[in-house]
Parts: structure tokens; sequence; C-alpha cells
């Protein structure tokens, strides 16, 4: 090594640099961590002053709260039915999982393990109407799911104000994707595995139940879990599809919007209520984590 | 229990015949092997009496059921695959016991017929581990007793050793032998090896280009194959082929002749034949002696000596007039040979075959009392 000599304050920083660069590598790995994390975790800190801070003093509202409101998630829970909109969109997010999981399985089955004509075409439609904004499907969803078709003179049902009249388009919005997931993996489960499971006594479909689907959980859960939250954070139907009140299976989203009044915006308390609707999410992507980042990573893998 | 009969089935895939014309009967308790080359039909064979696939024509009868078009479950199947293909989200007593379940069984049955299960593949002391943490002889164990443990009336089996190294296999070979003659269960198997073939079966169909060959006890195969194809392809290392054709008391090949009478054959003057020697008949003419009928001596030079141990593989070359014939012996190691040397052989005429030149059908199996052996197979053939 050459004894060469560095003066000069930039001098001296190069030469640190270069002696010590594996010190350098670390602190460029927490200033960019802690900078995702900032960018990340911000908005959640931000919701939290919004909620603490008193609804008289949100104007003059800085980076660090000057006071503490912590009654405030009590009272959006015991004034308001907060609760019943997060069991609104609990039911209905999971009801719409069970029925995409269910159809998907089926369409990933045909997609995945069953060679038809027509099938990459048929794929190749289903990706080009997933890339269709809900809201294209507006007016005829709405006039026939509010009973206002008829098909061969039978009116369809009106399933405004009920859960169905979320969850028909809810499904609609979220196969594609499910589709598309579950076709991945169970494609990669062997046919020996299948053809077992046949002369063992299972009908093609008991195949599919008792041994693609729990060898796919990975896959099975990813798409269980980004429909769920696809539901859970739903506005456009969920907004047209009830008048907003609980009892007319109104979701969160709607209830927190309920907070924004004629005259009064309270955006402490859609804050707080906010802040306690990202629970359920929370707790079940903890509980699921394990398996979303193998579902997510097995998916771009072949064995 | 029960017999397998296949009645001219057939199998087309979008453009490629997979089997052909396949008539084949597997008595009851009788062990058959499907072999042939790699594509040649025998999986598809054994799919459509699986009935994980279902032929385009013909008829496949199970224990005197027609089950052409049922579904697998229906058959009374029960399969070993070459992958083993045990459910690895099952322990070894869910495996073995998945199919009773499927059919309520109430569980103290299940209970008392894995225990025997188990018993006879020798996997006690196991039921609660994952397919995962066995080695892969116990894997393919846990498949075979999962196959046992229905009591099926035939057990197919797709190269089910293929995937275990060469030690295992032998070992799982007497195993899987001394099983299916305690439970007597009609057995059909797959491979491509022709050796397990050979040991194992009671029969052996021999399978090419989706037709079946011939199917006859091992012995019979190699002894007295019915073309060329069977010739070749039964026996380690393949039989030596000649073309050549009938000069008088003679089969001339190009560049030796052994003499052959073809009064009781119905071979002309000038016909042609394919001559088969295996290398295990040709013998060196000092040794001529030892043979009942010994064909001229015929001089050939070693080209290369490859010793397996107990034999050694000579590799001769045959020359006049420019022609060059490649000839495979496999003589004692004892012999004293080295490449290069000048050396004299003779054919064991008992065991030369002669074929259709342009057919490759088998036309007598000794040049020696061509009679008998002509009418044999005459026989043979319609039947």
């Amino acid at each position: 090594m050459s004894e060469q000599e560095y003066t000069g304050l930039t001098g001296r920083i190069v030469q640190y640099t270069i002696q010590n660069s594996a010190d350098v590598y670390r602190l460029g790995f927490w200033v960019g961590l802690v900078s995702f994390i900032m960018i990340t975790l911000f908005p959640f800190y931000w919701l939290l002053v919004l909620a603490v801070t008193p609804d008289n003093q949100l104007y003059q509202m800085g980076i660090v709260p000057e006071n503490f409101n912590i009654g405030v998630f009590a009272t959006v829970v015991q004034e308001y039915p907060l609760h019943h909109y997060i069991f609104n969109s609990i039911l209905i997010a999971t009801v719409t999982v069970i029925v995409c999981i269910t159809l998907g399985s089926l369409a990933g089955y045909a997609f995945g393990r069953v060679d038809f004509p027509g099938k990459g075409p048929l794929l190749v439609l289903l990706l080009i109407i997933s890339y269709f904004p809900g809201i294209a499907f507006l007016i005829p969803l709405f006039e026939l799911l509010t009973g206002s078709l008829s098909i061969l003179g039978t009116p369809t049902p009106d399933l405004y104000n009920t859960p169905w009249g979320m969850v028909f388009p809810f499904t609609m919005l979220s196969l594609p994707i499910t589709i598309f997931i579950l076709t991945t993996f169970y494609s990669q489960i062997p046919d020996g595995l299948e053809d077992a499971a046949r002369v063992e006594g299972t009908t093609r479909l008991g195949a599919l139940f008792r041994v693609i689907m729990p060898l796919s959980a990975p896959g099975v859960v990813t798409a269980a879990i980004i429909v769920f939250i696809g539901v859970y954070r739903e506005f456009f139907f969920s907004f047209i599809m009830t008048d907003g009140s609980p009892e007319n299976w109104a979701v969160l989203v709607y209830g927190i919007l309920n907070f924004q009044q004629q005259h009064t915006q309270m955006y402490n308390m859609m804050a707080a209520a906010s802040l306690i609707g990202i629970i359920p999410i929370a707790v079940l992507v903890i509980i699921a984590q394990e398996h979303i980042v193998r579902g997510l990573t097995a998916g771009g893998l072949k064995e | 229990m029960g017999e397998v009969n296949l009645t001219d089935v057939r199998k087309e895939y979008e453009d490629v015949i997979a089997v052909e014309g396949m008539n084949l009967t597997i008595e009851d308790g009788e062990f058959v092997t499907l072999v042939g080359p790699s594509g040649c039909g025998k999986s598809t064979t054994l799919e459509t009496i699986s009935g994980l696939t279902t032929p385009t024509s013909g008829t496949i009868e199970i224990a005197g059921r027609d089950v052409t078009n049922k579904p697998p479950k229906d058959r009374n199947i029960a399969m070993v695959f070459q992958n083993i293909a045990l459910f690895p989200h099952m322990t070894v007593y869910e495996n073995i016991s998945f199919g009773l379940r499927l059919r309520d069984f109430d569980q103290e049955e299940i209970d008392r017929r894995v225990e025997n299960a188990v018993e006879i593949v020798q996997l006690e002391g196991m039921l609660d581990r994952s397919p995962d943490e066995l080695s892969g002889g116990q894997q393919q164990r846990v498949g075979i007793a999962r196959a046992i443990v229905r009591e099926p009336d035939v057990f197919l089996m797709d190269e089910p050793l293929a995937n275990l190294d060469a030690k295992l296999r032998v070992a799982m070979r007497t195993e899987i032998q001394r099983l299916q003659k305690e439970l007597g269960i009609t057995s059909v198997y797959v491979t491509h090896d022709q050796e397990e073939a050979m040991t194992m079966s009671d029969r052996i169909a021999i399978i090419n280009d989706g037709e079946l060959q011939q199917c006859s006890p091992p012995l019979e195969c190699y002894n007295r194959p019915v073309n060329t194809f069977v010739a070749q392809f039964i026996g380690s290392p393949s039989m030596n082929l000649f073309n050549g054709q009938v000069d008088g008391d003679d089969l001339d090949v190009s560049d030796f002749s052994v003499e052959f009478d073809t009064t009781n054959t119905p071979l002309q003057q000038g016909d042609p034949v394919t001559v088969g020697i295996r290398p295990e008949d040709i013998y060196l003419a000092a040794d001529a002696d030892d043979i009942a009928h010994p064909s001229r001596p015929v001089t050939v030079s070693v080209d290369v000596l490859e010793p397996v141990g107990d034999q050694t593989y000579a590799y001769l070359l045959s020359e006049t007039d420019g022609d060059t014939t490649e000839l495979l012996m496999s003589v004692d190691p004892d012999k004293d040979l080295s490449e290069g040397d000048s050396i004299e052989v003779v054919f064991s005429r008992d065991d030369v075959h002669v074929f259709d030149g342009t057919t490759g059908d088998a036309i007598t199996h000794s040049l020696v009392d061509a009679a008998a052996v002509a009418e044999e197979t005459a026989v043979e053939g319609e039947a």
C-alpha cells in the first residue's frame, strides 16, 4: 500500500472511507433503511397525532402533539357504531374470499392442469378484464343488482343494502387475480400426486381439494389475503350499494366517511377510526406473513 | 384378485399413436412386465389400465368387469409411481390410510389393515413421520404399503425403482417379487430395464412403437425372440445381427458363412435373412469341443476388450475383401487375449437365430434340426 498523504478535510474523509469501506456501506444501509421506514410510517404517525389532538386545536396542529386526548378512541367505539362497521367489513370480505377461492380454485385447476383448446386466449381475456376499472361496470352492475333489469321476464333481485350487493361486484373484481395466483400454484403440483389421489379413490375434484389445494397453501393464503385486503379497503361499490347505516351492511370506509357531516368535519374521529380499522388487517398479515412471503416468492420459482 | 384383459386397445394423442392394437391378457395372480424403449407406449398402456387415460378405442376388463370408461377410483386397482408420489402434507399413517378413509372404512379396520401393511413392508414405528423424513427406499415402501392396504384386484407399478440407487434397486426388486408371490395379486409392472423385466416377471410383454411384439416368459423371450427387435432388446449385451442371404447349404453374411440346412424351412436359395448370434454363443475355436454343433471357424481380430469382472466383452472385427463386420463376444476373463490379436472363433449352431431379412420375423432359433424348430415357431405364432 502506498503511503500517500491526504490533506484537507475532503482528503481525510476520502482516506477514511477508502480504509473503512465497511463502515461506509453500513452507514449507507442505515440511512436508506431509516428513510424508507420514515416514508412508510410517517402517515401512521400523522394519523396518530391527528387523532389525539383535541378537536378545538386541530388547526394549530404541529409535528408533535401539544395535547393528548386519548379518549377519542373510546368515543368512536362507544358513541358511534364503529365496531358494527368493522364487523360488516370483515364479514363481507370473508364471504368474498370464500367465494373467490372456491371459484378461483376450479378455474385455476382448469387453467393450470388441464389442456383444452382456447386456453391461452381465455387467460389473456381474463387478464384484459382484470385491467378494467371497476367504475366501467358501474351502470350495468347497479341496474343488475338493484332489480332494475329483467332477464327473460324475471326481474333481477334487489340487492341494495344487502351484503350480496357488495360481495357480487367484489368477487367480480377480485376473481381474475385469484385465478392467476392459483393457476400458477396449481400448475406446479406434480401430476403424479394427482394421479395417486385419483387411483386411491378421489375424483378430480376430490384430488383438487384434498391434495392440490393443501399443497398450494402458501398460494391459497396469499390469494385469500390479497382479496381480503382489497375488499376491506374498497370504497367505490361499498359507497354505492348501501345507504351508509351499519344495519344496512355499510362497511368501515363508509363508517369513517360518516364522521364527515354536513357542517362539521371530525378529523380526529376519522383518524382514530382509521387507526382502529387497521388493526384487523395488521393482525391478519402478522399471522399469515410466513405464508405470504413463501407464496409471493414460490410463485416465481420452478423447482 | 383379478384377471386383466386388454382388447384392441388404441390410444391416439393429437398427432401421435401411442398404443395400437394392444391385445393382452394377464392371468389372475400373474406378474407381467411391460418393457420397451422410452416412448414405446408402455406407460400409456399402464395408464389405460389404471383409468388415468381413456383409450381412443378398445376395451379393458378387470376381474371380468368392463372398466373402459370407469374412473380410476371405481376400478379397484392400486398403483406405485416412479416419482413415489406420497402426499407430502400427510404423515406415513395418513398416506397409507388415505384410500381406506376415502372409502369410509371404520377406524378399527383401518388401523388393523395399516398395521398389517406396515409389517409386510417392514416400516414399523414410522407411522407418525412425514415422507420427507424417510429415505428413498423407505418412501417407496410407504408407496407399496399404500397400494397393498386396499387389497386391490390389480397392482400397477410404473418404474417404481427407477429413482432409487443401483444397490437399493436390486434389493427392492427382490422384495417386490417376494411380496407379489406372497400376496398373489395380479401385477403389471412397467420398466425400460430389460434386466428388471427378466428377473422379476412371470411373463414379459415387449412393446415397440405402440405395438406388442411378444408376450412370453423371460427365458422364452431370450431363447426364442419373435423378431429382431425382441432379439436385440432382451439380453445384455445385445445380440449380434448380420444381414446376409441363403447360399446353398450356407448362410452367407458379408464376410463369413455358417452352415445351415434349409430343407425344412420356407427359405429359398438367395433369400435375404438376418442372422442373430448372442455374444455368449460365440466361442474360441480352441473350445469348439465343448459345444455340440460348432460352426466353421471364422478368423477375426480383437479390437477392444471390456472386462466387467465375471466375463470380458471382446469387440471383434472380421475382415475380408475390405468389408468389415463387427462382432461382440463374451469370453471367460481367464482366456489369454489382448487387443490386436488375430484369433479364430466358432458359433454354437444350436443357438444361432435366423430372421426374415425384410420383415425381421423369426424363422428359426437353431441351425440344427431346423425342421422341428420351424414347426414349433409356427404353432406359437398362431397362439
